[in-house]
């Protein structure tokens, strides 16, 4: 079924973690996997399991401990540090603070090992470095000392960067780890459309489970038993997520891969009525520890329709009606009466 | 298309400026090595030089220009140069801002190397004989001691990320080093303890022609050694983490880098004594001169000014107008301690200085 001669990076039995004269020690069972051409790989696991030391593993940074890692076919230990960068970018969490450093400078970094012992800028470095600057939206930013840049375009920046190093994989440790919502979704789907349009392999670490279920093409799910490794979809039918969080509150939604925290149940509730308003209701409700059942139950709660512009809510002894969902939610709190 | 053309334009503008400053720069330094020949206890007249050039004036200017003033003009030109290249990379090499050849102990480890060759030899020694180690061993002890502080602030760097911390450490080797020095005076005899103390008061002033000669060959390979680390340096300046991942062969820039800076703070610490405050500070000076990152400019840029900073050191030291000379260790001090005062505030808000 699957052959390891078209992957661009292949791994079996590869044990990382750290060694230093007679002290070793093994993070993780010995992994196994592949990455082919112009995929997005998202590689999820708990705080601590490996993550960042298995993308240092691929960039060359850190020595595999057993096993064999190899890069376009060959082995990893066999290239030189200069081809290595050549065919494998890497951007760490660690921020760059150099004053003076243009976004240009820090690009043109990129062509380290493309250009003379001088590190010259010819015209067609130029045109690459230009390129990987529009390309990631920072034209604009060309002459912005790097220090002034917003976390989102300092990470535009650092992309651009490894762009402009022209190999044909990228690793990335966390890249939307500082990120606001929106400027995750952007760096996300810019990654997602250099591996379409550049048919670049990036490898990414993350926490933003959501964001690796709908975008990749396939996680490396790391764990202490090894390495899970298939399309998000095949994770979530073979139950991989579910064991994810087996202790943590956590919960998991394999419908939409979407996440939530598991509350104590204080009691049942139905909510009769439709649309949006049921549904932030509903959320309203879950969030306050109460189970939204589907069928009419001692707790019911009514949501504004044409005929009333109120909350109604029925439990056993009372009924009242409230302003705003927030008012309902209060009271049910203060009275955990709904059972 | 019009963007790559647009980018092109606004290289070549800043081409231009850097440019312009850097023609600047050289013409300040001419006309400060021409004012430091003319200026000194005994004041030449523009007109004598030209005479002297033209070898037809009275002896004594003669001997004065060729013997004292022109030697110690390209004295203070070797030690600007060497000084300011070693601060910057040191700055770049361990990312702190706060790094030079003097605050670091560097200047001090030349002088234990130093300290090992006058005063740890036999006792039958004069000061003459001191000459007899040639000039050579003085510079390469100077070298070794210089690169060993090195090495062990490397140590101190990669595992403390604190700036400060790290210059306190430095600070503390330098101490540790002079009471290693002053252990050895103390147990050293008559004879030796003179020639010592004739050499740390070393000067511009009085270096021997062998000497000037020993020291514009190692400014040379320093210099050219920096030249060669130029594209290391700026892969650096990413910490080495990135550097690595680009492609940087980090033990061998490593390697380059702190020979290339014990060389450069050796020598000059063994024919002119420690000389402090323009390794740290002439580096800032030309960042902010030239607002760029790039060692192809900063380096170029660092050489001229510490060459004009060292030369005006010189020039001011004379006291022009009197017959008393300041020494030049303190007016180095007086103009580079402001320049890193500023750039200690600056640090407060920003965190981010190079």
């Amino acid at each position: 079924m699957k052959s390891s001669t078209g992957n661009i990076l292949s791994f079996s039995n590869l044990g990382i973690g750290f060694e230093s004269g007679k002290f070793r020690r093994l993070l993780l069972p010995p992994l196994t996997g592949s990455a082919d051409k112009g995929e997005l790989i998202a590689v999820i696991g708990k705080n601590g399991i490996g993550k960042s030391t298995l993308l240092r593993t691929f960039a060359g940074l850190q020595a595999p401990l057993t096993g064999e890692l190899t890069i376009d076919g060959k082995n990893i230990a066999e290239f030189s540090r200069m081809g290595l960068s050549a065919r494998i970018g890497y951007i760490s969490t660690e921020i760059i603070r150099v004053s003076n450093m243009k976004v240009y400078d820090l690009v043109s970094l990129g062509r380290f090992p493309h250009t003379n012992w001088l590190g010259r800028i010819d015209r067609s470095d130029n045109e690459v470095i230009i390129d990987s600057i529009a390309k990631t939206g920072m034209t604009e930013f060309r002459e912005r000392p790097v220090t002034e840049l917003s976390d989102g375009e300092r990470q535009r920046a650092m992309i651009a960067m490894v762009l402009a190093q022209d190999a044909g994989i990228m690793l990335m440790d966390e890249p939307t780890a500082f990120l606001d919502l929106s400027s995750k979704f952007e760096i996300i789907q810019l990654l997602h459309e250099l591996t379409r349009t550049r048919e670049k392999t990036i490898i990414f670490s993350t926490h933003d489970l959501a964001t690796a279920v709908s975008q990749a093409d396939k996680i490396w799910l790391l764990k202490e038993d090894g390495l899970a490794e298939g399309a998000p979809e095949d994770l979530m039918l073979n139950g991989s997520f579910k064991t994810l969080f087996y202790e943590t509150k956590v919960k998991f939604d394999s419908r939409d891969g979407s996440f939530s925290f598991r509350n104590v149940e204080k009691g049942r509730i139905f909510v009769r009525g439709e649309g949006e308003l049921k549904q932030w209701t509903e959320k309203a409700l879950s969030r306050a520890g109460y189970a939204v059942v589907e069928t009419d139950s001692a707790g019911e709660v009514e949501v504004p329709s044409q005929l009333n512009s109120r909350w109604k809510c029925k439990v056993p002894g009372y009924s009242l009606e409230f302003e705003s969902i927030y008012d309902l939610v209060s009271w049910i709190r203060r009275n955990d009466s709904i059972s | 298309m019009s963007s790559i053309k647009q980018q092109s334009q606004v290289t070549q503008l800043s081409a231009n400026k850097s440019g312009a400053i850097f023609g600047g720069l050289t013409i300040l330094l001419i006309l400060l090595f021409i004012l430091d020949l003319f200026l000194g206890s005994v004041t030449i007249r523009p007109g004598e030089i030209i005479r002297a050039i033209f070898n037809n004036s009275d002896e004594t200017t003669r001997t004065i220009l060729t013997q004292f003033r022109l030697p110690k003009a390209i004295t203070a030109l070797l030690v600007g140069i060497a000084l300011s290249i070693s601060g910057l990379q040191m700055q770049t090499l361990f990312r702190n801002p706060m790094a030079g050849p003097y605050v670091l102990g560097l200047s001090s480890g030349a002088s234990l190397g130093v300290a090992f060759v006058i005063l740890g030899f036999s006792s039958d020694l004069s000061p003459e004989s001191i000459r007899g180690f040639g000039n050579w061993a003085i510079a390469a002890a100077s070298w070794a001691g210089a690169g060993l502080v090195m090495l062990f602030i490397m140590i101190i760097s990669s595992r403390i990320k604190n700036i400060m911390t790290v210059l306190i450490l430095g600070i503390m080797l330098s101490s540790a080093i002079s009471a290693i020095v002053s252990i050895m005076q103390y147990f050293s005899n008559e004879t030796m303890l003179k020639a010592y103390i004739i050499w740390t008061m070393g000067s511009l002033g009085n270096l021997t022609a062998s000497q000037l000669n020993v020291m514009i060959v190692s400014v040379a390979a320093g210099v050219i050694l920096s030249l060669i680390s130029v594209k290391m340096l700026n892969a650096l300046l990413l910490g080495e983490n990135y550097a690595r991942s680009i492609g940087l062969d980090v033990k061998r820039s490593r390697f380059l880098i702190i020979a290339g800076t014990s060389i450069l703070t050796g020598t000059i610490t063994a024919f002119c004594g420690p000389i402090g405050f323009i390794g740290i500070a002439v580096p800032h000076l030309a960042r902010i001169i030239l607002r760029t990152s790039d060692h192809k400019i900063l380096i170029p840029g660092t050489i001229l000014a510490g060459a004009l900073v060292m030369l005006l050191s010189d020039i001011i030291s004379q006291m022009p107008g009197s017959d008393n000379t300041l020494p030049v260790n303190s007016v180095t001090a007086l103009i580079g301690i402001p320049v890193v005062i500023w750039v200690i505030l600056h640090d407060q808000r920003h965190r981010d200085i190079f």
